[in-house]
């Protein structure tokens, strides 16, 4: 398996990370689809670094979010164009229309948060352990765990 | 009322829909990698070090300059002013460079935003001082580019001063028109960043963020 087969798989592996990190930080089809060959370039980019001393799903989330985030706060700097789909990196059915109504609020809260903070809860949200997300983020455990008591906290008080 | 616990299943159900319904399009990977697209990361690179390039270039020939009119005080003088201005550009464009060669996005989020939003008040700081310095040095680079270009030696005290205080005078107004009109700067990307870099919005915005990410790393401090 050449390296570029062993990334390849290793993306199609993860590439809920990819879609769920797009998702959360970029509302508009075409400004995902951006992000995540943005995601997937430095991924590429990244990938003779990674020395598998964390977890391939650790490093990828690092690498997704960080640019996501950079994303998000970068200026629109440049020129969009509308993709086919068969230009698209990820194909999926029409989210928005599947979603429950509790997604829907789910993402609507999510909205309401700053970059660093829809991190937080995506990587909660997916299940990881407090040790993982601190190792993601690059904050203590007990930090994580204030945070998300936090969070909890104040989703109880906004969503009712 | 709903809770993050229990939102937390019903992600769970959805990431499940998802993975049936997504699709991983390989050959728009392939392209990716075989394009050799490069990461915004590295395109902000490759700019800095083509800034880089032509203020060296201009540092040595305004060097040049400063040496072949050593016997002339009065154009050795200019050159060495605009010469260093050049070099404060170089140096600064030097350590933005040093400074994204540092940065590797397989690093743990909190640290690597930390990274790119100092680079990114530099960078603002940088175009901030370039404008101010700038100001100032118009004077005598006109009395290079005159000399060098045409062999114009034709100026007085009254002409530099005049200069100086044309140049001078311009940083308000140019200040003044970023503020008023660069968030209506939409067709222009970078003359938008550029008027938001001059007004100091942008670097109002990098210190906030700064500060915020301070907020994230505390965990004594509240959440929203």
């Amino acid at each position: 398996m050449t390296i570029q087969e062993r990334f390849q798989s290793l993306i199609d592996e993860h590439k809920k990370i990819l879609y769920k990190v797009c998702n959360l930080y970029c509302k508009n089809r075409d400004d995902r689809e951006d992000l995540a060959q943005e995601i997937a370039v430095q991924l590429w980019r990244s990938f003779g670094s990674f020395d598998e001393r964390c977890q391939f799903s650790t490093w990828m989330y690092r690498i997704a979010l960080n640019v996501a985030i950079s994303f998000y706060r970068r200026e629109n700097t440049r020129a969009r164009y509308v993709l086919s789909d068969n230009e698209r990196l990820l194909n999926a059915i029409d989210e928005t229309a599947s979603q429950s109504e509790e997604i829907k609020v789910l993402y609507r809260f999510i909205e309401g948060l700053d970059a660093l903070n829809r991190a937080l809860v995506l990587l909660y949200l997916e299940g990881n352990s407090y040790l993982e997300m601190s190792e993601v983020l690059g904050i203590s455990e007990t930090n994580v765990a204030t945070k998300i008591g936090r969070l909890k906290k104040t989703m109880r008080q906004e969503v009712l | 009322m709903l809770d993050l616990d229990e939102m937390k299943e019903k992600w769970a159900e959805h990431g499940k829909k998802l993975d049936e319904s997504m699709r991983l399009n390989r050959q728009v990977l392939s392209t990716l990698n075989l394009k050799g697209t490069r990461s915004a990361l590295q395109r902000m690179t490759a700019w800095l070090a083509l800034e880089g390039a032509a203020w060296l270039a201009i540092v040595i020939a305004l060097g040049g300059f400063t040496y072949e009119h050593s016997g002339a005080l009065r154009f050795a003088l200019a050159g060495a002013a605009v010469d260093l201005f050049a070099i404060g550009m170089l140096a600064a464009t030097i350590r933005q460079i040093v400074a994204a060669r540092k940065i590797d996005y397989g690093n743990p989020v909190a640290a690597i935003q930390k990274q790119l939003e100092e680079m990114r008040v530099l960078r603002i700081r940088v175009t901030q001082w370039g404008l101010l310095a700038g100001a100032v040095v118009w004077a005598p680079l006109a009395i290079v580019v005159c000399k060098a270009l045409f062999g114009l030696d034709d100026y007085s005290p009254a002409w530099l001063w005049a200069n100086v205080l044309f140049g001078l005078s311009l940083i308000p107004l140019v200040v003044w028109v970023s503020k008023r009109f660069g968030e209506t700067m939409g067709h222009s990307p970078f003359l938008q960043r550029l008027m938001q870099d001059i007004a100091g919005h942008n670097l109002s915005a990098a210190e906030a963020f700064l500060a915020s990410l301070a907020q994230f790393e505390n965990q004594n401090q509240s959440l929203l």
